[in-house]
């Protein structure tokens, strides 16, 4: 594991999916840091794992000795991640999910990548694969509501 | 992940514990697949012990459901927890799935 900047930590891991336990646990820890509450953590996790089940399936064909990298940014309020595969470019119309009320055993991961990140983003890298880059922002807070004005405030003070 | 098999006549509970995911799946698969053939029913899965679940689990139990109607069978689900129970109204999947309150529920006939 090795870390560019205070703020980038970047991960290489084999394709082999027997390490998806490990990358949820870095991602749910991440995102705890960057303030993102339990239940988002897990939602986050969901995304990240569904986004490298996706490489090792369709990037890969299943192949287990292949490079994954990731690249983790959570600063306070978000978190990104950049998967980057070494394998051929997957045309994101390929693996679109399917219609939900088709129940049929496949085409779920892209649905449930979406439904938990607010960007999902694939791009050809400089090395023939593709990156895909998953963000989520933390919920706004809501404003606090203002303190009605007490008798004798005047509107033009 | 850890898969333990009860049966109870032809009703048959597996008790699943830990992270189903692409690399755990096949064996959850591997044991519906062993009640499938036998035709049980109902065929419960108790998912309490489950901590995470991707749409790789979610696929695997699809699969059985398909399986189960081929021979009039019911697959039940039982014990899931909040996250779970999350990811299934995500994919649209808590009208498709029996869904129990208790494991005793699960496996009535």
């Amino acid at each position: 594991m090795t870390s560019n900047n205070s703020d980038v930590v970047e991960v290489a891991l084999p394709s082999d999916p027997k390490y998806l336990p490990l990358v949820r646990a870095l991602v749910e820890q991440s995102a705890e840091v960057a303030g993102f509450s339990a239940d988002e953590c897990q939602r986050i996790a969901l995304g990240v794992t569904e986004g490298i089940t996706n490489v090792m399936r369709h990037g890969y064909g299943g192949c287990t000795h292949r490079r994954i990298d990731l690249l983790l940014h959570a600063p306070t309020g978000t978190f990104r991640i950049d998967i980057r595969d070494y394998g051929r470019f997957v045309d994101p119309d390929r693996i679109r999910s399917r219609p939900l009320e088709a129940v049929r055993p496949g085409g779920l991961g892209v649905h449930l990548m979406k439904a938990t990140m607010d960007s999902v983003e694939y791009k050809r890298n400089d090395h023939g694969g593709t990156t895909l880059t998953l963000i989520k922002h933390m919920a706004a807070t809501p404003p606090t509501a203002r303190p009605l004005r007490g008798e004798g405030e005047g509107e033009g003070q | 992940m850890n898969v333990v098999r009860e049966d109870h006549g032809t009703a048959v509970l597996l008790v699943v514990d830990g992270q189903v995911d692409m690399h755990t799946s096949p064996e959850l698969r591997r044991h519906l697949r062993g009640a499938l053939e036998q035709q049980s029913s109902p065929l419960v899965a108790d998912l309490a012990g489950v901590s995470f679940i991707d749409s790789s689990g979610l696929a695997t139990l699809i699969e059985a459901l398909q399986g189960v109607a081929r021979y009039g069978g019911k697959l039940r689900l039982v014990g899931l927890a909040p996250a779970v129970k999350n990811l299934f109204q995500l994919s649209n999947l808590t009208s498709i799935f029996d869904i129990r309150e208790s494991r005793a529920e699960a496996l009535e006939p």
